[in-house]
């Protein structure tokens, strides 16, 4: 049986092709098209899944689409309507892009794809949360939690996933609808803060690090907690169904104070002695510390209230929420589950995958195990025709194009191809003790928003130094925000303070975890001001060429461990070919470019 | 004549458009953001269909190039936008197949070229001093060089004269096309907005009441946990 999972509409659309019960390919359409997010229909992530599995779209047995058009229309119809009459130009905007495109979605897969309507099945969104994080997750049985900013009503939905028979049965317990929403809370205040909604809530996440949590209480009561464990959003606060007037409403400003503008400089940074903080900044600091905790308390609320409808040692989880890690962790610390699985792609973009392993499962059967995944599922890519024409680059007419802040120019580049891998990583883990920034792509890409070691940018740990440089001439990036490391698991536990049952959850980036104290200082370009990291426990079985490369790093350093960061510029989504590679490598301080058995450097060999 | 129009219309834009609707600049670069990125895009994919590693070289050249166009309108974005920058989502469209050859991709990018650059000409010269003039200035000698480079490139790929005219030819008429669509889009969206205010403002009326019990409501009922079909 052949099933092509879609998702699209909002953000993040993905493809995914299951054939006979296993997952042969998943990609987002971003690594495709190169715009970070792309919700457009997923025609390069399509014909990349069908060319993988070697059919063309008339072979398929069936498309997944993730989203149910008809019940999502109804609510954004309601909540255009509820603040009637203030809301013309949201009901305007959103019944044209509705009515012009959304609601049609199931006929647009039909004649994109040209297949009947009839081979095309759809789920509620939330529903597609739900399988995304119980398919792949193994476990016989599980309590599922889905936490994610809006789909169709829901918001929050709490599911009870068994097998029976071969097959799975997902079970609604209860779903919390819109506008009470964590996700959208927390995206409003990622704009209030001057970040980028729907994209830059990590970032609100790693400003919280540097706040004290001293408006939760005001919180709290924007936020309520109910008895049960569930939550109650106050509206007053939020322009949820008037969001032409900006993420939060007067009187969140009379109670928090005013928004930050994005063009504000943000005094904090992960690797230096913070400079004057002024009271603005600290505020807003509070804020985000404020609004984490209380998100954390809301969704340990939710995972109480879970567990006593569905009293399970396994919990799955999904949805945006999920991409917390620093919930993530008290999750797996505090709540009632003993074990938490959280698929590799947790947002709207690994719906793709759950939903065509649901259908192929619900039809085909199978067991829990046969439908666990890899994250690598996205494209490979033959480097060789890319090598040749470095002999023909000339790096003085790269310069005029550098990165602002770049320095490095006119500087040769050169390649040397290695016979094997032991080869490779000896000579990648040398120039990575030499404080080199190494950028590494190898095989086929990851699924979801973490680069976990085939389309990673890699430094040393220790040296905070050089990652004030990757920050700044590479990636980009705010220097509030912190970086993470991948580490052997040989080595986990030497660097981590973790339960060891939990070492294993921690293979996908998924949890903020403690750093020992003993080891900070060899890491201490990695690790958060609070003393976490959200690491990457890399086992030879997952990616074997990442785990041989951190052992060769582990020989000269001592410790298996690495700093790893996606491999793409600020805006940009990850790289997925080496082309889009060299251009990154061309215009930044990177100093080594590897592809596959291929290292490019600039220097004089 | 054409020019002199546009060069109008610029001016009329720039001076009263923008005055009144300063979130306006933002948008436009976002929209030159969004050009330049899709350049970049439609050149790597021509990039695969090139043999020599030469040719393949230039092009990369001005891939980095255009990306870098890119990304000073985003930072220049900063100084107008107002709100953090999020790039424009539009639909990536392939213009030819795989097995076309590379210098049809060529001949597409170098219309887009001669297009931009007059049009970034004539939004300079109508501009006040200011971030966003300066960014032009320095794109448009860049993209100045690029019309005389891939139209170097195309004969160099073994275009010939006839080729590369029905190639420049074919291009412009789909741009006139999508332009005439564009205009066409327009007109609806004006007639579609005037109509949904109406509707808006009439059922309305009659169903604000419902809608708030509805979002009141706070929990789901209908069937959302199944398998669907239309």
């Amino acid at each position: 049986m052949r099933v092509l999972g879609i998702s699209y509409g909002y953000h993040d659309a993905s493809a995914c092709m299951v054939v006979d019960g296993k997952v042969v390919a998943a990609a987002a359409e971003e690594r495709f098209t190169r715009q970070k997010h792309d919700a457009n229909f997923p025609t390069y992530a399509v014909e990349y899944c069908l060319k993988e599995a070697g059919i063309t779209s008339s072979d398929l047995d069936q498309a997944v689409f993730h989203e149910d058009p008809h019940a999502k229309f109804s609510r954004v119809l309601c909540s255009a309507m509820a603040a009637y009459p203030d809301t013309r130009r949201e009901f305007v905007q959103s019944m044209k892009s509705w009515l012009g495109r959304k609601l049609w979605a199931v006929n647009s897969i039909s004649a994109r794809l040209d297949i009947s309507p009839d081979r095309i099945t759809y789920l509620g969104h939330h529903f597609s949360h739900a399988v995304q994080a119980f398919m792949g997750s193994g476990f016989e049985s599980a309590a599922i939690l889905v936490v994610d900013a809006v789909g169709d009503w829901a918001c929050s939905a709490l599911y009870h996933g068994t097998w029976q028979e071969g097959r799975p049965q997902v079970e609604r317990l209860l779903e919390v609808a819109f506008p009470n929403s964590l996700g959208l809370v927390y995206s409003a205040i990622t704009a209030y803060l001057g970040f980028s909604p729907n994209d830059s809530e990590a970032t609100t996440m790693a400003l919280a690090a540097f706040g004290k949590p001293r408006f939760a209480d005001r919180m709290r009561a924007v936020v309520a907690g109910l008895d049960d464990g569930l939550y109650q959003v106050d509206e007053d606060y939020f322009n949820f169904t008037r969001f032409f007037r900006g993420p939060v409403t007067d009187k969140f400003i009379e109670t928090f104070g005013p928004a930050r503008k994005p063009t504000d400089d943000l005094p904090f940074n992960c690797f230096e002695e913070a400079t004057a903080v002024t009271a603005d900044a600290a505020r807003l600091a509070d804020v985000a510390a404020s609004t984490q905790l209380v998100l954390e308390e809301r969704v340990l609320g939710l995972c109480k209230k879970l567990h006593s409808m569905a009293p399970s040692e396994n919990l799955c989880f999904a949805g945006g929420v999920s991409l917390n890690c620093v919930s993530n962790y008290r999750i797996l610390s505090e709540s009632p589950f003993k074990n938490v699985y959280i698929p590799p792609d947790p947002g709207d973009g690994g719906t793709s995958v759950g939903t065509a392993l649901y259908y192929a499962a619900s039809h085909g059967g199978g067991a829990p195990e046969r439908h666990r995944y890899s994250p690598y599922l996205g494209a490979d890519f033959d480097e060789s025709a890319d090598i040749e024409l470095i002999d023909f680059i000339k790096p003085e007419r790269i310069t005029p194009y550098l990165k602002p802040g770049v320095t490095l120019s006119g500087l040769k580049w050169r390649s040397r191809t290695y016979p094997n891998r032991a080869a490779l990583c000896a000579a990648v883990a040398d120039r990575l003790m030499q404080g080199q920034i190494v950028g590494w792509v190898q095989g086929r890409s990851e699924i979801g928003p973490r680069a976990l070691g085939n389309r990673s940018i890699l430094i040393r740990p220790d040296d905070k130094a050089l990652a004030i440089r990757l920050s700044k001439q590479v990636k980009e990036r705010a220097a509030l925000r912190p970086y993470a490391f991948s580490v052997a698991e040989r080595d986990a536990l030497a660097t981590l303070a973790i339960d060891p049952a939990h070492v294993r959850a921690n293979r996908w980036m998924q949890y903020a975890v403690p750093v020992l104290e003993s080891a900070r200082d060899k890491l201490a370009a990695a690790v958060h001001i609070d003393g976490t990291t959200r690491p990457q426990v890399c086992y030879p079985e997952d990616n074997p060429a990442y785990h041989d490369l951190l052992v060769a790093f582990g020989e000269r350093f001592g410790l298996c461990a690495l700093l790893n960061t996606s491999f793409n510029a600020s805006g940009y989504p990850m790289v997925t070919t080496p082309v889009e590679a060299m251009a990154m490598f061309a215009r930044t301080e990177m100093d080594v470019l590897v592809l596959n058995n291929t290292v490019v450097s600039r220097d004089v060999e | 004549m054409i020019d002199a129009i546009e060069r109008l219309k610029i001016r009329f834009a720039v001076s009263i458009g923008w005055s009144a609707d300063p979130g306006r600049v933002g948008e436009v670069i976002r929209g030159f953001q969004s050009t330049e990125a899709d350049g970049v895009w439609h050149l790597y994919r021509g990039m695969r269909s090139i043999s020599d590693p030469k040719e393949r070289a230039i092009v990369f050249g001005h891939c980095l190039e255009e990306e870098s166009h890119a990304d000073a309108f985003v930072r220049v974005y900063r100084h107008y936008g107002g709100r953090a920058f999020s790039p424009s989502h539009f639909e990536r469209k392939s213009i030819y197949q795989g097995d076309a050859p590379a210098w049809k991709t060529l001949a597409f990018v170098h219309v887009g070229e001669v297009d931009a650059t007059r049009r970034f000409r004539l939004l300079r010269d109508a501009l006040p001093e200011g971030p966003l003039k300066e960014c032009l200035r320095t794109v448009i000698d860049d993209e100045e060089g690029h019309v005389d480079l891939t139209h170097d490139m195309l004969r160099r790929m073994g275009a010939t004269d006839g080729g590369i005219r029905r190639a420049v030819a074919g291009v412009r008429l789909r741009r006139l096309w999508e332009g005439w669509l564009r205009v066409g889009r327009r007109v609806v969206d004006t007639l579609a907005t005037a109509l949904l205010s109406v509707v808006y403002y009439v059922f309305g009326l009659f169903l604000f009441g419902a809608a708030r019990r509805k979002l009141a409501a706070g929990v789901v009922t209908y069937d959302n946990n199944s398998l669907k079909r239309l």
